[in-house]
């Protein structure tokens, strides 16, 4: 009898180690390796993995948890960047300039997340800033440029809210990508500049 | 002895937790949302329009508020179901998924009507009436699954343009078994 249970307590320990250990390796815990691919593009960084069929079942269950309902890559990639050209966190007290060149993609949107992953909780309704509004702005997504700030100013300049964000990335959308940027995307992918301007207490 | 039996149970368990949860993961994250989409009250086979994304009315993270998002539950053990949506003029998708989050199916919209027939693996010969012939057939192995339009539409006009178009979309049982 005390065999007995001995076994069912060494199978049960076993269990629960293999569930752990399958939900740590793939990225499913707080903690934990990232398996698939990463791809950096002047600090422009978008995981590969999502939009794209694995056989990986590691991968597999990673991508489900986070990136359920996400585009195919042919459909959509996406980039996030958390700081500036100097490598500082982008904050809310800063303001900075976004500057970019034609994006290989039939169209393309750059919206600002807070660092819970939401939208900021303003109601200026300047949440992003997109292929159609350079057009519109400056004739052209050839070149264009636009300021992150938290609050308006009296010029012609085109800008994203940063109100009530503190610290906060940029996620950069491209909708039906290039497939030469699929193919290698650090060689293809022009990365938007962002350089801060000034903050509180500097004079801007 | 019996070191060597628990020692070899546990190796065994430990193995089989493992790859059962690695299997069992993608249809758990994909019943837990059909789940809250069925308690927020969409009802299978019936396209609904999300509100557009602000900062008020947000409910995921990192939403797009550029773009009209409309979802469809569907149930393939009710019968083949047809999925269609009308065009739009800019950006714009169809995309057929899974009860084990596959995307198994995406169709551009960018100024072309989609139309697809989703079928169980198990009547994948399924006989079609003569007018649903010719459409495309995407087959998927088990019952639920979410169809999903997204459309760019950056301004407030624009989403109110992409919600009109759900009444001519369609997602509905064609045949009840």
């Amino acid at each position: 009898m005390k065999s007995l249970l001995f076994w069912i307590l060494s199978a049960c320990l076993g269990a629960v180690v293999g569930v752990i250990s399958a939900l740590f390796m793939a990225g499913l815990l707080s903690v934990g390796p990232k398996i698939g691919g990463t791809v950096d593009v002047g600090g422009w960084t978008s995981d590969w993995s999502i939009g794209s069929e694995s056989a990986n079942p590691y991968v597999r269950a990673r991508v489900a948890r986070h990136g359920l309902l996400a585009l195919r890559k042919e459909e959509a990639v996406y980039f996030t960047k958390s700081t500036d050209q100097s490598g500082n966190p982008l904050r809310e007290t800063c303001v900075y300039r976004v500057e970019g060149s034609r994006l290989p993609a039939t169209w393309w949107s750059i919206t600002l997340y807070d660092s819970q992953s939401r939208l900021p909780m303003n109601t200026d309704r300047k949440l992003s800033f997109d292929k159609t509004k350079a057009e519109v702005t400056f004739g052209g997504d050839v070149a264009w440029l636009f300021d992150v700030r938290p609050s308006a100013i009296n010029n012609e300049m085109p800008w994203v809210s940063s109100r009530g964000a503190d610290e906060f990335d940029l996620t950069l959308r491209l909708y039906r990508p290039r497939a030469d940027l699929l193919d290698d995307p650090v060689s293809v992918l022009d990365p938007p500049r962002i350089t801060r301007l000034s903050c509180d207490g500097d004079d801007e | 002895m019996r070191r060597l039996v628990a020692f070899l149970l546990f190796i065994i368990a430990a193995i089989g937790g493992h790859a059962l949860t690695l299997h069992l993961v993608p249809s758990v994250i994909m019943d837990t949302a059909q789940s809250r989409l069925a308690d927020q009250g969409l009802p299978l086979h019936q396209w609904a329009a999300s509100p557009r994304m602000t900062p008020q009315t947000q409910t995921i993270v990192r939403p797009s508020p550029d773009l009209s998002y409309s979802v469809c539950r569907f149930d393939v053990r009710d019968g083949p179901v047809l999925i269609s949506a009308p065009g739009w003029d800019g950006y714009g998708s169809l995309s057929i998924f899974d009860d084990r989050t596959n995307n198994v199916f995406v169709a551009n919209l960018d100024g072309e009507n989609a139309e697809v027939l989703i079928l169980p693996l198990s009547d994948k010969d399924a006989l079609i009436t003569p007018d649903l012939a010719d459409k495309e057939r995407v087959l998927i192995a088990e019952g639920l699954g979410l169809a999903l339009i997204r459309r760019v539409a950056p301004d407030a006009q624009l989403h109110e343009a992409a919600v009109s178009l759900i009444d001519q979309s369609t997602c509905k049982v064609i045949r009840q078994y």
